[in-house]
């Protein structure tokens, strides 16, 4: 079972804040969640390595070329809040101002 | 659109007229449809005025230019604005195209607009859309299906004559089969996903609707083959139309799984599926029983690596260089908040699943595990390649089902029950319309093939077609 805390400590862990209303219901999902989950962990899968790529293919490089840059002020445009040519961001570290 | 495309090379209809039509059917219908969030009247308006400008000179860029098209708005589209569905990209407006966008472009395509789907196409149904669901042109009450329904629906609708969408689990073919329109999921890697935004990245391709196969690959020669800035294309080959001949479907080997005849699937859809089945036998296929028993654990599987795979690609949406912001005093409330606020329930349903099998503790148990699993899988699928050439099964266990029917989540997944396994192995596979049940919904058949056997499974596609018989005109 996963309890209410687990819960709090994956939204979190997300930076998602949840209502009392959706840890709830998180709560109850997560649970019907881990009966199929359960289910998976049934297969006998001795032996075998993961798949993380679909289709097979040989690692794939590229010529190290200088390419164009997408404009500066036109992705800044789509900043919530920009100042000085940087995106603007509220106190990571604390601090003295 | 052979036709159309005879039709702008003999100067008999501008692609300005074209594109006229399709807004006035979607003044006509999308009140009641909903298939666009986007529509781009004075842009589309423009490229066809070049496109025409272009036909005059005699220097039409491609066969089909002219011809407009629509995109499913996860898909990059520069000065475009694109959602996702989503509330947290409610105005965003890329400052790039994406590969498959600039490619449409090159080959002249008007954009006409962008289309509704489930929020960050996490669904099947578009009813997670944050901006209302899309409703079946066959009968409103029902769901597009999802979660390219404002793709599937808009080309059932004639809204325009096709669409790009994208699937990840099935969001491609099972709107197309709810919605009685031809859908291609490719072969992964086949079409890149630059600038496509991801859902599950090791899962995600971007492929063609259209009404009649052959559009669909026309549709399909225009968006595949690599692209530097996707290195998962890496040599991938094109695509061109091939020549169509019947005769490949003599002693052609059809693999029929039993797995998806099986409880659960509708008795209508399975007759309709069973139909096309011996209309091949007839012309020469041979049809062979296989066995994959794997897809039994498909949706489980799948679950969890889509989850797991999406509430990291979605850690990008923190309020910073796009999308809305919910203002706070310090950087990691100003994320929660932001997420909170601009994400809808089931986002945050797979980013609470998907933090959870990620989690250290849980890793080994839900996420290796289900990597593992999916090579089961793929092995299946690869030995069941070695015997027969295609593997044809129903594309959905069900025709549209109605708007608010399925509440629990864990129901709404099981819609992709027949699609998922080839997304885990990575095959195409083709949805096409095989019949109607006695309520006058579209059934879909899937015809699945081998990495990059999309001609085959288009020539096989087009061998169901002319056998079906053409039903109900929609009415919208």
């Amino acid at each position: 079972m996963i309890g209410r805390e687990e819960v709090i400590r994956m939204a979190t862990l997300a930076r998602l804040e949840l209502s009392e209303e959706e840890i709830e219901l998180y709560t109850r999902d997560l649970n019907s969640f881990l009966v199929s989950g359960k289910k998976l962990q049934q297969v006998d899968v001795s032996g075998i390595t993961g798949t993380s790529h679909a289709v097979s293919v040989i690692h794939a490089l590229r010529r190290d070329e200088v390419g164009e840059s997408l404009p500066r002020e036109a992705v800044l445009a789509e900043g919530p809040e920009v100042l000085d040519g940087y995106f603007k961001v509220p106190r990571i570290v604390e601090g003295q101002e | 659109m052979r036709e159309l495309a005879e039709l702008l090379q003999t100067g008999q209809v501008s692609s300005t007229e074209l594109v006229i039509a399709c807004l006035e059917q979607i003044k006509q219908t999308d009140g009641v449809i909903n298939a666009f969030l986007t529509v781009d009247e004075q842009g589309a308006l423009e490229q066809a005025a070049q496109s025409d400008a272009r036909r005059a000179r005699g220097e039409a860029l491609s066969p089909w230019d002219g011809i407009p098209v629509a995109i499913k708005d996860n898909i990059s589209t520069r000065g475009l604005r694109t959602t996702c569905a989503s509330r947290i990209l409610r105005n965003y407006h890329p400052v790039y195209d994406a590969t498959v966008v600039e490619r449409l472009k090159q080959a002249g395509l008007p954009i006409l607009g962008k289309t509704n789907l489930d929020e960050f196409a996490m669904g099947s149904s578009t009813e997670y859309s944050a901006f209302g669901v899309t409703k079946n042109p066959h009968d409103p009450a029902r769901v597009a299906g999802g979660s390219s329904g404002g793709s599937a629906a808009a080309v059932a609708a004639g809204q325009v004559p096709w669409a790009l969408g994208t699937d990840t689990g099935g969001s491609i073919r099972q709107p197309s089969s709810f919605c009685g329109v031809v859908g291609l999921k490719p072969t992964y890697g086949r079409v890149s996903r630059y600038g496509v935004v991801a859902l599950a990245p090791s899962l995600d391709q971007v492929g063609p609707l259209a009404k009649t196969v052959e559009e669909a690959a026309a549709l399909f020669s225009l968006i595949a083959g690599e692209d530097p800035r996707d290195a998962t294309s890496a040599g991938a080959p094109a695509f061109q139309v091939p020549r169509w001949n019947a005769a490949v479907v003599q002693g052609l080997r059809v693999g029929v799984p039993e797995e998806f005849f099986s409880s659960g699937l509708n008795a209508e859809v399975e007759a309709a599926v069973r139909r096309s089945l011996r209309t091949l036998e007839e012309q020469g296929a041979v049809l062979k029983p296989i066995s994959l028993a794997t897809n039994d654990y498909a949706i489980d599987t799948y679950l969890t690596l889509v989850t797991a795979e999406a509430s990291s690609c979605l850690a990008r949406f923190d309020g910073v260089r796009y999308g809305e912001r919910v203002a706070a005093p310090d950087a990691n409330t100003m994320f929660a908040k932001t997420r909170g606020a601009g994400f809808g329930a089931e986002v945050k349903r797979r980013i609470m699943l998907g933090t959870y099998v990620l989690s250290a503790s849980h890793y080994e148990a839900y996420y290796e595990q289900a990597q593992r699993v999916r090579t089961l899988i793929k092995l299946e699928i690869a030995r069941a390649f070695e015997q027969v050439d295609v593997i044809i099964t129903p594309t959905t266990p069900s025709t549209a089902f109605r708007i608010g029917e399925k509440r629990n989540p864990l129901e709404m997944y099981l819609s992709d029950l027949y699609t998922a396994t080839a997304n885990l192995s990575g095959i195409c596979a083709l949805s096409l319309p095989c019949g109607y049940d006695s309520q006058g919904l579209p059934i879909g058949l899937q015809i699945m093939g081998d990495h990059y056997q999309e001609e085959l499974v288009f020539q096989v596609g087009r061998v169901v077609e002319a056998s079906v018989e053409r039903g109900p005109k929609v009415e919208v």
